[in-house]
């Protein structure tokens, strides 16, 4: 996928082209898309939310821990402005993902609506292919592949609404196995960066805080705070490089 | 759904998004600006990896947690390791590390039944 030749600017450029490659590259995200999403349909509608009811959250709201919440919480009859409040936090750590891809997207009146395709695993994606893209294939890739993972989580909100039940049933493993390709794909995000030794530290903190928070039910919490965690080790140790002599 | 519920999920959707695009265009903005690339703090730039970091650690954590999901865990961990060794791209990798996965997974719940 990433091949050295990404980087020369195409003599016939084509946006479809560059949103389909956008398409292409997403697709890993589906193991973990779409088993999440196929389980929100059917805690949604066991919840007492319609299909269509399911549907909307999850086009309209389309952040995962933030939609279990949402249909939790209204099912427990918490106050809606409680509920609110819930779901913007969880998904406060978003603020830093539009930041880090601005120098790497060129301007564009579509970005107010587009931002809404910006989840973890797409910023994840973004931000590793984004670079080793010419810069005019960014916007028609980005495009793609926000725009495909909108639509799989959507349509297997659908299928979970529908037919959740009857799916885990005949395929049982499909939810055990498919959403091991999101820890795949970030693996092979972040490999690149073991090659520096400050990086590597920093990274493998990262890594061990957002698992150990996870394993004690602060999976909410994790991803910010084992970031702080993997940022305050990458700028308090440093690494002296020793000269050899010739 | 009441229209209170409907207001609510609107809300929470608005929220949302501004909380995705405003920092974007905020910084898009200053990068524009006469401090260009200098614009954009040393923070944020270790934040964005780190990040990456910390989706790929919740994300470890196995959906049924018990020996043979760690097990396979770790098995599909390495083997998408060992291929993106060879071929520094982002599809095989992935494909080769849930294969192994769901072989150990299967392997043990042919060993381990139950």
């Amino acid at each position: 996928m990433n091949q050295p030749a990404d980087h020369l600017i195409p003599a016939h450029h084509s946006p479809v082209r560059s949103a389909l490659q956008g398409v292409r590259e997403a697709i890993p995200l589906l193991g973990g898309y779409v088993p999440v999403a196929l389980s929100f349909g059917l805690v949604a509608t066991q919840a007492g939310f319609t299909t269509w009811e399911a549907v909307a959250i999850s086009a309209l709201i389309y952040a995962g821990a933030s939609q279990f919440l949402f249909v939790g919480m209204i099912a427990a009859g918490a106050p809606l402005w409680l509920v609110v409040t819930m779901t913007l936090l969880i998904n406060i750590r978003h603020v830093v993902y539009g930041p880090n891809l601005a120098a790497l997207l060129p301007r564009s009146r579509h970005w107010p609506w587009l931002m809404h395709g910006l989840t973890d695993q797409v910023f994840a994606l973004a931000l590793t292919r984004l670079p080793q893209l010419p810069e005019v294939k960014r916007f028609g890739w980005f495009l793609g592949a926000s725009l495909f993972a909108w639509g799989a989580w959507i349509i297997g909100t659908a299928v979970g609404a529908t037919a959740g039940e009857a799916v885990t049933a005949r395929w049982p493993l499909l939810g055990e196995v498919m959403p091991f390709a999101l820890p795949a794909l970030f693996l092979t995000m972040v490999a690149p960066r073991f090659t520096d030794k400050r990086w590597a530290l920093a990274m493998l903190t990262t890594i061990i805080a957002a698992l150990m928070l996870t394993l004690y039910g602060l999976s909410n919490v994790a991803i910010p705070l084992a970031a702080a965690l993997g940022a305050l080790c990458f700028y308090s140790i440093r690494f002296t490089t020793r000269s050899r002599a010739l | 759904m009441s229209s209170a519920l409907w207001i609510a999920v609107f809300a929470s959707a608005f929220g949302t998004l501004l909380i995705r695009v405003v920092p974007f265009l905020w910084m898009q903005r200053r990068l524009n600006s006469a401090a260009g690339l200098n614009a954009m703090p040393q923070w944020l730039t270790v934040l964005g990896p780190l990040m990456i970091a910390a989706v790929l650690g919740v994300s470890i954590m196995p959906v049924n947690p018990g020996p043979a999901s760690w097990l396979a865990t770790v098995a599909g961990l390495l083997a998408t390791l060992l291929v993106w060794r060879r071929v520094h791209s982002l599809g095989w990798p992935v494909a080769a590390g849930v294969a192994i996965f769901g072989v150990v997974v299967l392997a043990c719940g042919v060993i381990l039944p139950g």
